[in-house]
């Protein structure tokens, strides 16, 4: 793994004799990277959406003596998102355990690359294996409840909550696992770290979700505030994790 | 990282005037608190908003409309939440100073705010806790601002648990200035969310306007007190630790 990354440092480094490869290419580079050595092994998708199955079965042990009825639609909003902050966590924890071996970290750090087109690169690695787990996990999930109750006709427009969600996951959650694989504990330190600071984030989707799973007057009133809630807290906080990424990849 | 100390020749040190100041800041803060405690009691009447819902019979008398004495929890639990945020603000202030300069004296300073955060936060929870109970009759409701409150405090616990985590000092310095500040942002979205997303039981009381002068007053007063406490238990903690590490610094000197 090392040797091929090491080729394709060298790659960059021989086109830097004409000119410094743009900071577009640095971030394709990276990108394909991460994609090409998820895609072969298998290694993060397959657990992350073993996982996500596993957390259904458990959900629907919970609610297997409540038998609920179209009151479920109030809560499957919040179940779907718990699912997704579960999976995500262990997709988080991963995406940097493969870079700490064999020093891929360090020839990454050598090479004059961007800083922010590291985090963009990692980042959108991540947006693209949890959007690959929740094409797959979300109808197992409506699939395994269809039984308790039926979604309103928006419930197509779930999609939206579940990008931007996405998206604000990945983004902050690439800072904090880059912090957390490099200290005692790393999987517990980032449960504690992610979970209040995703926390904004969750009510804002959960709460479009919801809206949208009911149907009626609540989408209007409930969608659009929400969404926009949610995007903004995407754009504060990725800003923010590209700003500091620099002095934490650094440290 | 010696080059930076030329560039900021002016770092936080035990004895520079703040610590002059900060035993008398400490009585004022002490003397003003008590005022304010003794004026919430005495001085400001009861006002409509704590209120008993509906027609109940209270010391032998038929009232529609009793006012609570547990709205007294309001002048305290308002201002200690003023205090921890602005602590927090500090802490970020650090980190980011942190950051620019690797200057040590940052980290620590960033570190003893946001100690000082946490103090105010468990002393705003546990009157929040109390204002839960007495007023909407359950100890804890996952009222939006309440659940936000919360979940600032469970950053900061992380903040702690972090930097006990990561053994570098470099390392942890500039982790801990990250979370520092990512804390700090997170505390407008908390307000943002009581604010815009409908169904919020939490008193807005600066928007609907209706603190009376009385009530003004006396909020002001216990805020000050407060914001003199805080500031003197932050001048008292950062002068245990830098003479702690100056002492360290001292054996080290000694050994080589």
């Amino acid at each position: 793994m090392a040797d091929r990354k090491k080729e394709k440092l060298q790659e960059s480094g021989r086109s830097a004799i004409c000119a410094r490869p743009s900071t577009f290419a640095q971030y394709k580079t990276l990108l394909m990277k991460d994609l090409k050595q998820e895609f072969r092994t298998k290694d993060m998708i397959v657990s992350m959406g073993i996982y996500a199955v596993l957390v259904i079965v458990v959900f629907g042990v919970a609610l297997s003596f409540a038998k609920p009825g179209s009151e479920f639609l109030e809560v499957s909003g919040g179940l779907l998102w718990s699912l997704v902050v579960f999976t995500s966590l262990l997709g988080l924890n991963r995406s940097f355990s493969h870079e700490m071996e064999n020093g891929c970290m360090e020839g990454m750090l050598l090479a004059p690359l961007d800083r922010g087109a590291v985090f963009l690169a990692k980042m959108t690695s991540n947006v693209v294996f949890l959007l690959i787990v929740e094409v797959v996990a979300v109808p197992l999930y409506w699939l395994f409840f269809s039984s308790y109750a039926t979604p309103a006709d928006t419930a197509w427009m779930m999609i939206i909550p579940l990008l931007v969600g996405t998206v604000g996951i990945a983004g902050i959650g690439t800072l904090l696992s880059t912090i957390t694989t490099r200290t005692r504990g790393k999987d517990v330190l980032l449960a504690l770290l992610f979970v209040p600071v995703i926390f904004p984030l969750l009510y804002a989707c959960v709460s479009a979700t919801t809206a949208v799973l009911i149907g009626g007057d609540v989408v209007a009133d409930t969608l659009m505030v929400s969404l926009v809630l949610a995007v903004g807290y995407d754009v504060i906080m990725i800003l923010a994790s590209w700003i500091l990424y620099e002095f934490v990849v650094s440290a | 990282m010696g080059k930076s100390k030329g560039a900021s020749p002016k770092l936080p040190e035990v004895g520079q005037w703040p610590d002059k100041i900060a035993p008398a800041v400490a009585i004022a803060g002490i003397v003003l608190t008590t005022l304010g405690f003794l004026m919430a009691f005495f001085y400001v009447p009861p006002v409509a908003g704590a209120a008993v819902d509906g027609v109940e019979l209270i010391g032998g008398m038929m009232v529609a409309n009793k006012l609570l004495i547990s709205q007294k929890i309001f002048y305290f639990h308002m201002p200690v939440a003023m205090v921890s945020f602005v602590a927090l603000a500090f802490s970020c202030y650090y980190g980011v100073r942190f950051l620019m300069t690797r200057e040590w004296r940052y980290d620590t300073c960033s570190a003893i705010a946001i100690e000082i955060a946490l103090v105010f936060v468990v002393a705003t929870m546990a009157t929040g806790e109390m204002w839960t109970r007495f007023e909407w009759g359950v100890w804890w409701t996952w009222e939006p601002r309440l659940t936000t409150y919360l979940v600032l405090m469970l950053i900061v616990i992380a903040y702690f648990v972090l930097r006990s985590a990561v053994d570098e000092p470099e390392r942890r310095g500039v982790f801990c200035s990250v979370i520092a500040i990512i804390a700090t942002i997170d505390v407008p979205i908390c307000f943002a969310i009581t604010r815009l997303i409908p169904s919020s039981i939490h008193p807005v009381v600066l928007r609907e306007g209706g603190m009376s002068g009385e009530m003004g007053m006396c909020v002001a007063l216990v805020a000050a007190g407060m914001f003199c406490i805080g500031f003197a238990l932050y001048r008292a903690r950062f002068g245990q630790v830098r003479l702690a590490q100056r002492v360290e610094a001292m054996k080290e000197s000694l050994e080589d």
